[in-house]
């Protein structure tokens, strides 16, 4: 039995290897990608924005995501502060990575929705260290990416890619992430900017399963250059409880939760 | 004085007693103080501001109400009633029933198919949006059919712009050679069937474009002066002119777009409207604008969205079109104006940067509003800024901001939302 089990860790181990090294850099990007994320989700966000006097501010959101054909519609609902309360703010994402998202959002002080340009991705959701496209599924295909090592981090064997964009005007000159070899998960994520001086870092505290779907659901990004962070956590996730379609839509962004 | 007396215990009495039954409440304190540039130093304003949102929703109904009161200081308080609706939701339809706001259209700033909700002009266009606009009683259907929407409107009672007092910095009313009498006694539009309102707008929402399409039959929000002259007899010289406000009706279709191109929002907005009566100088009285011809007139807009780096540009030009002109109305054939917003953030959003100016083309006049704000603390924001009124002073007309021109002001709110 002994034997069989030491037969079996070599196995193992030398069939691990055999996997990494097999893959490419954009084998482990778009597994990352396709890892399951369920048909549907919804769930609280509660933001808190730290500057580095130490100041914080805490924004709620409540969030409805669907995975449509061709793409994926998500929605949120802004609870608070009171001053944004029953903002809303709805995207349409595509899987061809050649079609822009369309964004939307409802101000309830115009009581109008206003298409929004896609264009500025750059910007910072809601005075957050995360830009818009921080939030995004980021296509694998709009970068280059190579294998740099294989490390243990948190305890968790981890491959170490570099993702450097192919569109050169990109807000980062470089990502490295390093993504967990048997859950596929982006463990940590260092942002690079133009200078290729280190801007921010992500990481995940906490992950939960729901059945085979992994959800991150706290999340923090550190900007070193400002040195001030944001933590994302997620409460009241629930799975696979069927949206429908008309969730997303022009009267559920008027009419709120 | 009993009606507000009602209201404050009514509204208290919603306050304790619905407390219990999930009532949300939500709104603004609000301290807004305004000084005039000019050499009087005048306070332009100088208001306090309770604004209440009370909304409790169920299944299938909800309720919502937003009453207000403005405080000024050695004057009446006054009590508002913006909006106070109840909706009532189907599987494809709404019901939206009550006084109501109702914002069509896709520009910033400008009424082109806006104008289901008549405007509150008490000063001019300086308010909040959604100050600027007054709720009216009304019926709203909404039926969805995908991401298509038709809306129905149908408003029993006709309400006019709310136009400034006569004592106010904002009041306009036009200069004639001899002494005017006002005769309001037209003005009312009697509450009956046959005075109610229509509007009907297609929209949709996809990935290409949003539109709208509209239509509507309504009264014109803004009186047009009947002026007749006063003759005694035996002297064919007027002695005076009597001015007769007096609403007339309109049928409109219009329509609007908004679609993104290569980073670039692109806006487009336009509407026909049929039976506008125009003011038209009288050659027979003295050249006097004592006559109203009717005419159509177009009035469109193309306007776009777009950033450079992390700021926020918005422009659009507005033409307004008289068909079929006579040299003799008093109005230009082509009106143009442009609208630019700038808009920056900085140290996470908690400080905004804001440069929006409207462009009068034909006086060559603008209003120009520079403003700064910051969030002290979430909810809790302190702006400071300027409305600049700018005259041609070579322009034989002072055009709709340069008439203002002495009215320039700074200004500071601070503004807490809870």
């Amino acid at each position: 039995m002994k034997i069989l089990k030491s037969i079996l860790t070599i196995f193992m181990l030398i069939s691990g290897m055999t996997f990494a090294q097999d893959l490419s850099g954009l084998d482990v990007i778009q597994k990352v990608y396709d890892r399951p994320t369920g048909n549907d989700m919804t769930g609280n966000l509660i933001m808190t924005i730290e500057n580095s006097r130490g100041n914080q501010r805490v924004r709620e959101i409540k969030q409805f995501v669907k995975s449509v054909k061709n793409g994926e519609k998500k929605i949120m609902f802004f609870l608070s502060p009171a001053d944004v309360k029953n903002t809303s703010f709805m995207t349409w994402s595509y899987d061809d990575a050649s079609k822009s998202d369309d964004q939307w959002i409802y101000l309830p002080a115009l009581k109008k929705v206003k298409r929004i340009s896609s264009d500025s991705k750059g910007d910072y959701f809601m005075g957050s260290d995360f830009t818009y496209d921080d939030l995004g599924d980021r296509h694998p295909m709009d970068d280059t990416h190579t294998i740099l090592r294989e490390e243990v981090l948190n305890g968790k064997e981890t491959i170490v890619i570099e993702s450097v964009p192919k569109d050169e005007e990109y807000m980062y000159a470089r990502t490295v992430t390093w993504v967990i070899k048997d859950s596929w998960i982006g463990l940590k994520k260092e942002f690079y900017d133009e200078d290729d001086d280190l801007l921010k870092i992500l990481t995940v505290e906490q992950e939960k399963s729901f059945g085979d779907v992994i959800i991150l659901t706290k999340v923090k990004m550190h900007n070193m250059q400002k040195n001030q962070f944001t933590i994302m956590e997620f409460s009241d996730v629930q799975i696979d409880k069927g949206i429908q379609n008309n969730k997303f839509s022009e009267r559920m962004m008027k009419r709120g939760i | 004085m009993k009606n507000k007396s009602l209201f404050l215990i009514l509204l208290m009495a919603m306050g304790t007693n619905l407390f219990a039954q999930n009532l949300e409440i939500n709104g603004y304190v609000r301290s807004y103080l305004g000084v005039l540039t000019n050499d009087t130093n005048d306070y332009s304003i100088n208001q306090n501001t309770l604004d209440l949102k009370l909304k409790r929703t169920d299944d299938n109904v909800s309720f919502f109400a937003n009453p207000f009161i403005y405080q000024t200081p050695n004057q009446d308080v006054t009590l508002g009633l913006r909006e106070a609706y109840m909706d009532v939701y189907f599987d494809n339809m709404d019901l939206r029933i009550g006084k109501q706001q109702i914002i069509w259209g896709k520009a910033d700033g400008m009424f082109i198919t806006d104008i289901v909700s008549p405007k509150d002009l008490g000063e001019f266009l300086l308010r909040d949006f959604d100050e600027i606009r007054t709720g009216i009683t009304s019926l709203k259907a909404n039926y969805y059919l995908g991401d298509n929407t038709v809306e129905m409107v149908w408003i029993p009672t006709f309400t006019p712009t709310i136009m400034p007092d006569e004592t106010s910095i904002w009041s306009r009313i036009p200069e004639f050679p001899l002494p005017i009498t006002i005769d309001e006694s037209q003005k009312e539009i009697p509450g009956r069937l046959e005075n109610s309102e229509g509007f009907i707008k297609f929209s949709g929402m996809s990935s290409l474009l949003d539109y709208e399409i509209m239509a509507g039959s309504m009264w014109d929000d803004d009186p047009n002066l009947h002026v007749s002259p006063i003759i005694e007899q035996g002297n064919p010289q007027p002695l005076g002119l009597t001015l007769t406000p007096k609403h007339h009706q309109l049928t409109l279709v219009g329509g609007s777009f908004s679609s993104e191109l290569g980073g670039f929002i692109l806006r487009g907005e336009g509407a026909y409207y049929m039976g506008k009566q125009f003011s038209a100088l009288n050659p027979d009285q003295l050249n006097l604008p004592t006559s109203l011809l009717e005419k159509d007139y177009a009035h469109y807009l193309i306007g776009t969205d777009f950033s450079i780096g992390t700021t926020r540009f918005s422009t659009q030009f507005i033409q307004r079109a008289i068909l079929d002109y006579d040299d003799l109305i008093v109005q230009d054939e082509l009106d143009n104006t442009m609208t630019f917003l700038a808009n920056r953030t900085f140290l996470q959003e908690t400080l905004t940067l804001q440069l929006f100016g409207y462009f009068g083309l034909n006086n060559e006049d603008a209003l120009i509003r520079p403003s700064v704000t910051y969030d002290l603390a979430d909810g809790f924001e302190i702006l400071a800024g300027a409305n600049i009124f700018v005259k041609n002073e070579d322009s034989e007309n002072t055009g709709q901001f340069g008439y203002y021109d002495d009215n320039d002001m700074i200004y500071v709110k601070m503004k807490y939302s809870f």
